[in-house]
């Protein structure tokens, strides 16, 4: 821990006007008791009394819920398509929590690694992440169970841990290190006594997620429960089939793509889609997961099956917005404790 | 009403009618695995009613179930919900010979955002929220306050004119005193009414600019009973299924207009909205405005046809110009 730096609470709105300068600079802040990242306006750093997470997770400055991806014009010749424009602005997030930046490590899988998703990548490579660990984990978190905790820094680049008074910061990355440097005198030492504050208030972070859910070798445990249609449809019957849990999840990705085309122009949009709509696999002639119960299996396979075979990562990070948000209370780890139960009878 | 005993009871009548066969299906409710909260329990297993319990935070309108389960179906109603029941046996989506409704005479539900916002925190740092009376007792790390019960119950419960299920088969538990409290129920609405037209569409311009289309308000909705809804109609395409402000606002008044006269202000679509868009303002307008008209209120009498299936010639005609 040599080197750990620090700064009051006081100095975060300079810091953040510091670096707004380069920046397009997101913060926690509330829309109508929403809570959702929005642009750092100069001034309000009250989210640092109230903040816990977002409700709309930050996977949204790069996978907007509506984004345009082309525009075109018919004329004699064909059709003639352009790019919306990109301000190629870097943007800093500010203040996310480590399960959703390690969302967006388990996002990169898909729009990274198994193709590489232009609109994603360009908004993903221009983005610095500033993590602020946790001190007061919801009940629904359960990221300790992912492998992670409430002051997990692995996915930041600079990573913010609450001391009382001050926050102790440590650069991750490169890119972390060059906003310290940014930061001038606003970012001081750190005394070994504030290290020592820092430890005690990650322990203590950690020790308050309590929700626990055992993920060893799950992947291989629910392998037994694919074809237990009778289990599934218990499951899945009070879903209401709607779309919260998915659209509000750090981790899903899935979009749908539609055209609006008036006259002799139009534009190309993708937007937020949902595995739990009935629609979601909607074809002329079938739907293969037209039952409930296949596609609440569908969603919770997706994430602790088939995204750990195809890349070695449990696609989910306990972050505990599906659970909160539900209207139903239709709870994932209860569901995953129900099929490992069963998957030892 | 005590809950206690009508937990009991309710109990008793599940497991006797699942263990007679006269129901395939118990629909109630039962903990949650939030604090204050319950969920729907939804059994053919006559040890599972063992779970069903009865409180001031039961907030989901079950009869949203009945038409997507097959056989007979014996179901927990509060008087909304009950009204709901009544309005979907009237659609023809559901035979009153296939339920049995274990009414449930409700004083109303509370809000837990309303309890959030009285003690400055989140649900889970709430340590206990006791109803006794009139009096609502919050309490947060050991400190007691108390409330007018008023201050934490829904809106929509406020302005309750029917606790009591208007139709059942078994009612449980006694009726005990409704807190009505009108003005506060249509203050919303209120306000946007004394809004210009400009400051109105502003106002839903910016609330619907945070819909996500993740359409919980449609699918907790027992009104929305449609197979397939305009808005995933794609030849033609009736609406884009970007969540742009306009489109959000557009798919939310044709709802609105597809359930009037099915509404029974319920709450349920401003409650699930996880973007707090306040849904109500819409639906609850939607009701008066069908009471004002018709002199109709959804779900009171299952003999009488659905309103907009059927007209009296008194009917007001004076929107035709």
């Amino acid at each position: 821990m040599a080197g750990s730096k620090k700064i009051s609470k006081e100095d975060v709105a300079e810091l953040l006007n510091e670096w707004n300068q380069e920046f397009d600079l997101f913060i926690p802040s509330k829309d109508e008791d929403v809570a959702k990242l929005a642009k750092w306006d100069g001034k309000d750093t009250s989210f640092l009394d109230w903040y816990r997470n977002t409700v709309v997770p930050p996977k949204a400055n790069f996978l907007p819920s509506m984004e345009e991806m082309f525009h075109f014009q018919k004329d004699k010749e064909g059709y003639h398509i352009e790019l919306p424009s990109s301000n190629g602005q870097k943007q800093l997030i500010f203040g996310i929590r480590p399960c959703d930046a390690n969302a967006m490590a388990i996002l990169d899988k898909t729009f990274e690694d198994a193709y590489e998703d232009p609109y994603y990548l360009s908004k993903r490579k221009n983005t610095v992440l500033v993590g602020l660990g946790c001190t007061k984990p919801y009940d629904s978190c359960f990221c300790t169970s992912l492998g992670s905790s409430p002051t997990d820094s692995t996915n930041v680049d600079l990573m913010l841990t609450d001391i009382g008074d001050w926050f102790l910061v440590e650069a991750i990355t490169d890119a972390g290190k060059e906003l310290v440097a940014k930061a001038g005198s606003l970012i001081g030492r750190a005394t070994k006594a504030d290290e020592t504050r820092a430890k005690e208030a990650r322990e203590a972070a950690h020790s308050k997620a309590t929700r626990h859910l055992d993920t060893k070798d799950i992947d291989n445990k629910l392998l037994a429960s694919f074809e237990a249609q009778d289990f599934w449809e218990e499951i899945a019957a009070k879903c209401v089939s709607c779309g919260v849990c998915t659209l509000l999840c750090p981790t899903c990705y899935c979009f749908d793509i539609s055209d609006e085309l008036v006259r002799d122009r139009g534009a190309r949009f993708r937007s937020w889609d949902s595995c739990s709509f009935p629609v979601y696999t909607k074809m002329p002639e079938e739907n293969p997961r037209e039952e409930k119960w296949r596609r609440v299996r569908n969603k919770v396979y997706h994430k602790y099956e088939f995204y750990p075979i195809n890349f070695e990562v449990i696609a989910c990070t306990g972050c505990g917005r599906c659970i909160r948000q539900c209207p139903v209370n239709w709870d994932i780890t209860q569901t995953l404790e129900k099929m490992q139960a069963k998957a030892q009878s | 009403m005590n809950d206690r005993e009508t937990e009991q009871g309710l109990r008793g009548q599940a497991k006797a009618l699942l263990e007679e066969g006269k129901v395939n299906y118990i629909i109630g409710y039962e903990p949650g695995s939030l604090k204050f909260t319950t969920t729907p329990l939804i059994t053919k297993d006559k040890d599972s009613v063992d779970r069903l319990v009865i409180s001031p935070f039961i907030v989901n309108n079950l009869s949203e179930y009945l038409t997507e389960l097959k056989g007979r179906i014996g179901i927990v109603a509060k008087g909304c919900d009950s009204r709901s029941i009544v309005s979907l046996i009237q659609d023809n989506q559901v035979k009153r010979e296939d339920v049995v409704i274990l009414g449930v005479p409700c004083s109303g539900i509370i809000d837990l955002s309303k309890v959030e916002g009285l003690v400055g925190k989140d649900r889970d740092e709430i340590d206990d929220i006791v109803w006794e009376d009139s009096k609502v007792t919050i309490t947060v790390a050991g400190d007691r306050k108390e409330f007018h019960i008023g201050e934490v119950l829904f809106d929509n419960c406020l302005g309750c004119e029917f606790s009591i299920p208007q139709e059942y088969d078994i009612l449980l538990g006694e009726s005990s005193s409704l807190v009505v409290d009108k003005a506060t129920s249509r203050e919303k609405i209120e306000t946007l009414e004394a809004m210009s037209q400009e400051q109105r569409w502003n106002f839903w311009e910016k609330e619907f600019s945070r819909c996500i289309r993740c359409y919980a308000c449609r699918n907790v909705c027992p009104a929305c009973f449609c197979e397939r809804c305009f808005v995933e109609e794609s030849e033609p395409q009736w609406m884009a299924p970007v969540p742009r402000w306009q489109d959000n606002l557009m798919f939310q008044v044709i709802r609105n207009i597809h359930v009037a006269g099915r509404c029974t202000d319920c709450g349920e679509c401003e409650r699930a909205c996880p973007m707090n868009i306040p849904l109500r303002s819409l639906t609850k307008e939607m009701c008066d405005i069908v009471d004002d008209l018709y002199h109709f209120k959804a779900g009171m009498d299952k003999e009488t046809a659905p309103l907009m299936t059927h007209y009296e010639t008194t009917d007001p005609e004076d929107f035709i110009k």
